[in-house]
């Protein structure tokens, strides 16, 4: 099949593409072409130029240099409205649907249907097209008057490819459109693709998760550093060939794991429960210590974290800190008994973009640095010395954390922690939209704050991640404790097993 | 909204420049504005007159708009400035009225302005109503609190055989013949540039008005940082009700929102003058300079003196306008 | 454009605590290859939130209580006459308010970034000034309501300009441009009351059909006809996108800046029409327009509590408006001053905001 379908002519050509931001160049002389009918993915790190691609084709830029074709056509300005013209739609990773919509008119904004000869709304045919095409694509009766608000993530995933479906597409274009789905949501986007390809729908599929590429795509395009480094054929590579061409490092070395003996008892908990939650959770971190933490959404790992960091009180159970049992009602109690929250939504709750390094940096530990009045010397030297040990990317510390990249915007985050000697971390899913280069560098701190002395939970979703570089790990399951286990000992299917009650081995791990 | 991680705002050395040009757009008005009427306005520049610039039109208006600054600063604003004004200026008066110490009524007055802060910090920090809405509802309270106080509107005089001479020295007196409202001004400009810039308290505000959030997951108590602002700016403007009505010695409900448009004027102006943008003290001094050199050079120029007004509106459009136009962008998006 | 982030939210009524929790935690990865534990068809957030239902049921039961309770006590309360009164007697601060709502819709709940128009009460002054001005030179009605019309259309355009081209945000913007007209309007006037008597104006001030004031059925027909664009054409629906959710509507291949302008030329004209009516009103232009602001403000905010959805709409700002006319009709008729008016204002929009901020957060823990 896909050997048939090389021949096809191509929808997309993008060829030798530069695009400049300020100095930097985010794409150097990329080439992208895609043919009719195939179902094209297109991988690469953050900051390989993935998006700004995607932005170049939807009209977003403009390139600086290059060429891009549609359908043989040289198109040298390209904007929103022309590039939906041409029939090329996106559905974006961020689900650009107004809350306060219902689900019939988010789908028709921009192209709403009339009453025949006036004016106004049809609201009748916008609700009947509404629930047929749902229906038809997704064997879903979505309500068309709920408000887009009141949807869960899937269906306002759902509601954003069928308002592309309504406009007859040639190519359809998804930017990591599995990031906020759960599995079997997931499986049925990929039915769904797989129709639409073979309804002659062009695809073009931008992923993290190789294991997709490998599973529905016919070929695939990785970038690397603004350019294009390989186009594959799927069928004649693997994934590791797909990863290894997009990092250009052996996967080895990615977990570095030194060995640190694990000492006295920094954190208990003892049968906390919050109700409706998660119930008994018991566990022990020691110092020198990295502790794993996973389980699916609702499992309760995340709730449990978030009540040592007192975000969330529990109604059962104790926590002690290094002996002294403690209630955390807040943050701001937490905090000042030594935790530290390295949170998920890192652009949101972990960095104030607008702040520079350096205020963000002090900004937990303002009160180490000040008598009265802040120390600014002692500030500043505070800020350059974390700077410089966590090798922050940056301009200088008075520059605006909003400029640096996703990776050392993390490093910021637990830089703000270091400042303040904290000695327990609790990492929400560090690695999160963080490329692979500063990964690395972020598995690299986290054992050398083992090696210190701090005491390290590490919530994550990422498998692989956890198994290499945690000691113990517990798996929630259902608001418990499914398994505790040294790391060492137990294989990546377990884990799977473990976190999803089925035991049974997934498909693949991100 | 969760982004792509790309980031797309490299900041060039030609996109520097412009910023710097637009960070002293405002100076250079300042300038501007100062030559302009030195050389057209007859008498602007006798120290008679540049005086009066500073007590009538710069020093009420600027611990106004120093009030505004923080509540600007902690990402919210202050709608009420103007009733904790009414409302410590009610006290003041009331206060010396019933026989009581000037100083006494000096604390008083203070008290009276920063139960509206109270008031205020209640709703936003402790309900988590947002400051617009809060402060709103509060003035229109605020009016009708001082309608019922003062039997439907009516001003309170001070009989001016009954005014002991204490009340005045506020409004009118001098050190080393310096008028004391431009030394109270200047004490309170300094001190809220310290706390504002350089003290913990400060940044946390400054942070809290950035990213409400990452506050709070530093272990920082958003609440206690909201509920001490909003205070804070009460007391502040309390001071301009307890010299506004040693000089005048009267109370006139509501009269305190005169200062509130050009107090929030004079603070977005002055944020054209910090390099990120940001609130800033310095600033909105500068600002509340502009705006009483503008209208008393426009008096003074033999203008119409309802050109005035028409004149400030312009000058504050052209600064936001150079201002805005140039700053630098860190998208959230 | 946010170059430092100043988040006051203008009505932060919610849309759903739902929303809030979805964002955070959703985007991120964490569930992307995970069966989530509940079944995803069971776990779908209650249809509509609690709070946002017993919000629009307070409102409403607090208008109906108000009503019910001068119908009672003021016997003249009730009259078709009284009723009639009150809609004139609104005509003026609803058309502001109709006006500042289409700004707020096109430029979302944020004030500094998003929607505000403070220049509206100044504008209405001034085209009413030059309305009263055009009149006293000797030219005939048309010309006046030319004159009041472009005037208002004027002052929409310079902060349609000034917001879209120059990017400086809507509250400064038209904070400058309330200066600035306002000391037009000074400057026309010298700071007196023009009077202005023709038949045009008498006829908008006399009553109508049914007894009730002209004015009345103005304000009715003003408000039909822009509910009907705001609330039955794709123009209205594509507004409403621009102000919740400007990426959308770009994405959805909308000219953001074009509607947010044509916001602030709406909101503009709204003004001009104002300014016509106030003349006829008060047989003249008077001073003291500015004074209008802040209640015009605080009426379109309320006004979302009367929406199905809890958003700025025509047809709520219009009841939030009569809700006010009702007030100061009812206290005059009892003989409280109206000056409480504010009060019971200010306490209500405090009221209702706390009520759907703790409710809100009950329902989210």
């Amino acid at each position: 099949m896909p050997e048939a379908r090389q021949e096809k002519e191509p929808v997309l050509r993008l060829e030798n593409i530069v695009k400049r931001f300020g100095g930097a160049e985010a794409l150097s002389k990329a080439n992208l072409t895609v043919r009719r009918g195939s179902v094209h993915g297109l991988v690469g790190q953050n900051g390989a130029g993935k998006s700004t691609l995607i932005k170049l084709l939807a009209g977003l830029h403009q390139a600086d240099e290059g060429r891009i074709e549609i359908d043989g056509v040289a198109q040298d300005r390209l904007t929103p409205h022309l590039a939906e013209a041409l029939g090329i739609h996106f559905i974006h990773q961020d689900r650009l649907l107004v809350p306060s919509f219902t689900v019939g008119e988010a789908l028709f904004l921009g192209h709403e249907p009339r009453i025949a000869g006036t004016p106004f709304l049809d609201r009748r045919a916008m609700r009947r097209q509404a629930e047929e095409t749902l229906r038809r694509y997704f064997d879903l009766s979505l309500p068309s008057d709920a408000l887009i608000a009141e949807l869960s993530a899937a269906e306002k995933q759902i509601v954003q490819i069928t308002r592309a479906l309504i406009a007859n597409p040639k190519v359809l274009v998804f930017d990591e459109p599995t990031a906020a789905l759960v599995r079997r949501e997931a499986e049925l986007l990929f039915r769904l693709i797989r129709r639409l390809s073979a309804e002659g729908i062009t695809i073009l599929y931008i992923s993290h998760y190789l294991g997709e590429i490998v599973d529905l795509c016919d070929t695939v395009t990785v970038l690397r550093n603004g350019r294009d480094v390989a186009t594959l054929t799927v069928s004649e590579t693997s994934a590791a060939e797909i990863g290894a061409l997009m990092v250009n490092r052996e996967i080895a070395e990615l977990y570095p794991k030194p060995t640190v003996s694990a000492g006295e008892v920094l954190l208990e908990a003892r049968n906390l429960t919050l109700a409706g939650s998660y119930r008994d959770i018991s566990f022990t971190l020691r110092r020198g210590e990295v502790l794993g933490m996973t389980g699916l959404v609702g499992s309760g790992a995340k709730e449990v974290v978030r009540t040592l960091f007192g975000l969330e009180t529990a109604t059962g159970g104790s926590i002690a800190v290094k002996g002294d049992v403690v209630v955390p009602a807040n943050p701001v109690g937490a905090a000042s008994r030594g935790l530290a929250l390295v949170p998920e939504d890192r652009r949101r709750d972990g960095v104030a973009l607008s702040l520079s390094v350096l205020e963000n940096t002090t900004l937990a530990s303002l009160k180490r640095f000040s008598r009265g009045l802040i120390n600014r010397r002692a500030e500043r030297h505070g800020a350059d010395d974390l700077v410089r040990r966590l090798q922050i990317k940056t301009d200088g510390i008075d520059a605006l954390v909003g400029t640096l990249s996703g990776g050392n915007q993390q490093k910021v985050a637990i830089a703000k922690w270091l400042s303040r000697q904290s000695e327990i971390y609790l990492l929400d899913e560090p690695t999160v939209g963080v490329d692979i280069g500063a990964k690395v560098e972020i598995y690299h701190l986290i054992g050398e704050l083992a090696e210190r002395g701090a005491g390290i939970i590490v919530l994550s979703s990422d498998i692989e991640e956890l198994r290499g570089i945690t000691d113990r790990l517990l798996v929630f399951f259902r608001g418990r404790i499914a398994r505790t286990v040294a790391t060492a000992e137990v294989s990546s299917e377990q884990i799977l097993a473990d976190v999803t009650g089925a035991h049974e081995s997934l498909r693949h791990v991100g | 909204m969760a982004a792509s991680a790309q980031s797309t705002h490299a900041v060039g050395p030609s996109r520097k420049l412009s910023g710097t040009i637009g960070r002293y757009a405002l100076v250079a008005a300042l300038v501007l504005v100062f030559a302009l009427f030195a050389s057209i306005a007859p008498g602007f520049l006798s120290g008679a007159n540049l005086l009066s610039v500073l007590v009538n039109n710069v020093a009420l208006l600027a611990i106004a708009a120093v009030a505004m600054t923080f509540a600007v600063s902690a990402g919210g604003i202050d709608l009420s400035v103007g009733t904790a004004i009414d409302f410590a200026s009610f006290a003041f008066v009331s206060l010396v009225l019933a026989g009581q110490p000037v100083l006494l009524a000096i604390v008083g007055g203070l008290a009276g302005g920063a139960m509206v802060g109270l008031f205020n910090a209640i709703l936003i920090a402790g309900i988590g109503i947002s400051p617009f809405l809060a402060t709103l509802g509060t003035l229109f309270v605020g009016r009708s609190v001082q309608q019922l106080l003062t039997n439907g509107g009516n001003p309170v005089y001070l009989p001016p055989n009954s005014v002991p001479d204490a009340f005045r020295v506020l409004g009118h007196g001098t050190i080393a013949d310096i008028p004391l409202p431009i030394l109270v001004t200047l004490v309170i400009l300094a001190a809220s540039w310290i706390v504002l810039a350089r003290t913990a308290f400060g940044r946390s505000v400054i942070a809290a008005g950035m990213q409400a959030s990452v506050v709070r997951y530093s272990g920082l108590s958003l609440p206690r940082i909201n509920a001490v602002t909003y205070i804070l700016v009460s007391l502040i403007a309390a001071v301009v009700g307890l010299i506004l009505t040693s000089t005048v010695t009267v109370y006139i409900p509501s009269s305190g929102n005169a200062f509130l448009l050009n107090a929030i004027g004079a603070t977005f102006i002055g944020t054209t003058f910090d390099r990120h943008g940001r609130p800033n003290i310095p600033g909105t001094a500068l600002g509340v300079l502009l705006l009483g050199i503008v209208a008393n050079g426009l008096l003074l120029s033999g203008l119409n003196f309802y050109w005035q007004q028409v004149g400030t509106g312009l000058l504050i459009f052209s600064v936001l306008a150079i201002g805005f136009g140039q700053r630098e962008n860190v998208t959230r998006a | 454009m946010k170059a430092f982030a100043m988040s006051v939210e203008i009505p932060s009524f919610p849309v759903p605590p739902a929303s809030t929790s979805q964002t955070a935690g959703a985007e991120s990865g964490y569930e992307r290859w995970q069966t989530t534990d509940a079944d995803p068809q069971t776990t779908r957030p209650a249809r509509r939130s609690l709070a946002m239902l017993a919000v629009r049921a307070g409102a409403f039961a607090i208008f109906l209580g108000v009503f019910l309770i001068f119908a009672v006590t003021a016997p003249y309360f009730l009259t078709i006459g009284n009723i009639g009164n009150v809609l004139g007697q609104s005509a003026i601060t609803g058309v502001l308010a109709i006006g500042l709502t289409l700004v707020i819709i096109a430029g979302g709940s944020n004030v500094v970034t998003g929607g505000i128009d403070l220049s509206l009460a100044a504008n209405m002054g001034l085209s009413a000034a030059v309305y009263a001005a055009i009149i006293q030179a000797g030219y005939g009605d048309a010309v006046a309501v030319a004159g009041a019309l472009a005037t208002g259309l004027a002052i929409g355009a310079v902060n349609a300009a000034a917001v879209t081209l120059a990017g400086i945000v809507p509250l400064l913007v038209t904070l400058a441009v309330m200066n600035v007209v306002a000391g037009l309007e000074l400057v026309l006037t010298q700071n007196t009351v023009i009077p202005a008597a023709t038949d045009f104006l008498a006829a908008l001030s006399a009553s109508g059909p049914l007894g009730l004031p002209v004015l009345a059925y103005i304000l009715v027909g003003f408000t039909l006809s822009v509910a009907v664009i705001v609330q039955a054409t794709p123009l209205g629906l594509r507004l409403y996108a621009v102000g919740a959710f400007p990426e959308a509507a770009r994405a959805a291949g909308l000219p953001v800046k074009t509607f947010i302008g044509g916001s602030f030329l709406a909101s503009g004209l709204s003004g001009g029409i104002a300014g016509i009516l106030s003349v006829s009103y008060l047989s003249g232009s008077t001073t003291g327009a500015g004074d209008m602001l802040l209640p015009v403000v605080v009426t379109a905010l309320l006004g979302s509590v009367f929406s199905n959805r809890l958003i700025p709409t025509v047809t709520g700002t219009l009841l939030s408006a009569l809700f006010v006319g009702v007030l100061i009709n009812g206290f005059q008729l009892l003989n409280i001053p109206s000056t409480l008016v504010s009060g019971v204002q200010g306490l209500l929009i405090l009221l209702v905001v706390s009520a759907t901020t703790l409710l809100g957060r009950k329902e989210a823990a």
